[in-house]
């Protein structure tokens, strides 16, 4: 761990979920935690010291996703990057749908609450027109919280 | 008078754009799909069309821009695609099929009526 007890806490950095390896201000690893040796069983011995480039070669071999890198403008590290483990790809296209699926069934009584508030706020209704539209606005709130319930129970089965 | 066809399975959709569109020199009409709005468009065809995506019947609302795009006798009419589809790849597909616009939901109305004053009208007041 060396210079890099400095900047994250050590027990931290090896209990981590996230598979890291930190890139010293020279281009070279520096440091390896578990997880990240056990996602892609590459041993520590074999990366630390190696080149940025042949890194991001080895990255290139391994069937991780979910991989950024954080750059750094000061201290001695150059960069941070950390990889999240995949068990099952499909199972992640599945729950990426899933969400994509809520987001545009949330997006209809979203747009008409904005739309109809929109309205109120720029347009000159009567008494009896801003009463129907505030209620309109009510009502999709409504609908809007039940599609929001429905859809938070049933991503807890 | 430029008359424009309003298409979404909401009434409440269809009625937000009409208020929103309220003017003199248009003339609305609404669909409830895109079936519908295909046999009036054959009867009647409008200047422009705000027409959804995402609808019930044999015809969704792409199919239905295509349709229309393809047509040399209908392919003037000013298409605006307004859907909750708001990736970047479903705005790319539909105005691959010849949309002139599209708005994610949800989105400004006042910036659709006025889209749509400049589009038919030639201005926006």
């Amino acid at each position: 761990m060396n210079q890099f007890d400095t900047i994250i806490d050590a027990e931290l950095w090896d209990k981590s979920p996230w598979g890291m390896v930190a890139i010293d201000v020279d281009g070279k690893v520096s440091a390896v935690n578990s997880s990240f040796q056990q996602y892609t069983n590459i041993s520590e011995q074999a990366l630390l010291g190696m080149s940025e480039a042949d890194f991001d070669y080895q990255l290139i071999r391994t069937n991780l996703i979910a991989q950024h890198r954080v750059k750094m403008t000061t201290g001695t590290l150059r960069a941070v990057h950390y990889l999240r483990y995949v068990n099952n790809m499909q199972d992640e296209l599945k729950t990426a749908e899933k969400m994509s699926n809520i987001a545009e069934l949330l997006r209809e009584p979203l747009a008409s609450i904005y739309g109809f508030a929109e309205l109120l706020l720029t347009q000159h209704y009567d008494e009896q027109t801003r009463l129907d539209l505030t209620a309109i606005l009510l009502q999709q709130t409504e609908v809007m919280s039940d599609l929001i319930n429905k859809n938070l129970e049933a991503r807890k089965d | 008078m430029k008359k424009i066809l309003i298409v979404d399975d909401q009434p409440i959709i269809r009625k937000m754009i009409r208020l929103a569109l309220n003017d003199d020199r248009f003339e609305l009409e609404e669909a409830a799909n895109a079936d519908a709005a295909y046999e009036i468009i054959k009867r009647s065809p409008p200047d422009g069309m705000i027409l959804d995506v995402m609808m019930p019947g044999l015809l969704n609302g792409y199919q239905l821009c295509e349709r229309i795009k393809q047509d040399p006798i209908l392919s003037y009419i000013h298409v605006v695609i307004v859907s909750a589809c708001g990736q970047e790849s479903d705005q790319e597909f539909g105005l691959s099929l010849g949309a002139n616009s599209y708005f994610v939901k949800p989105f400004s109305l006042v910036a659709l009526a006025t889209y749509m004053k400049i589009s038919l009208l030639g201005s926006a007041l």
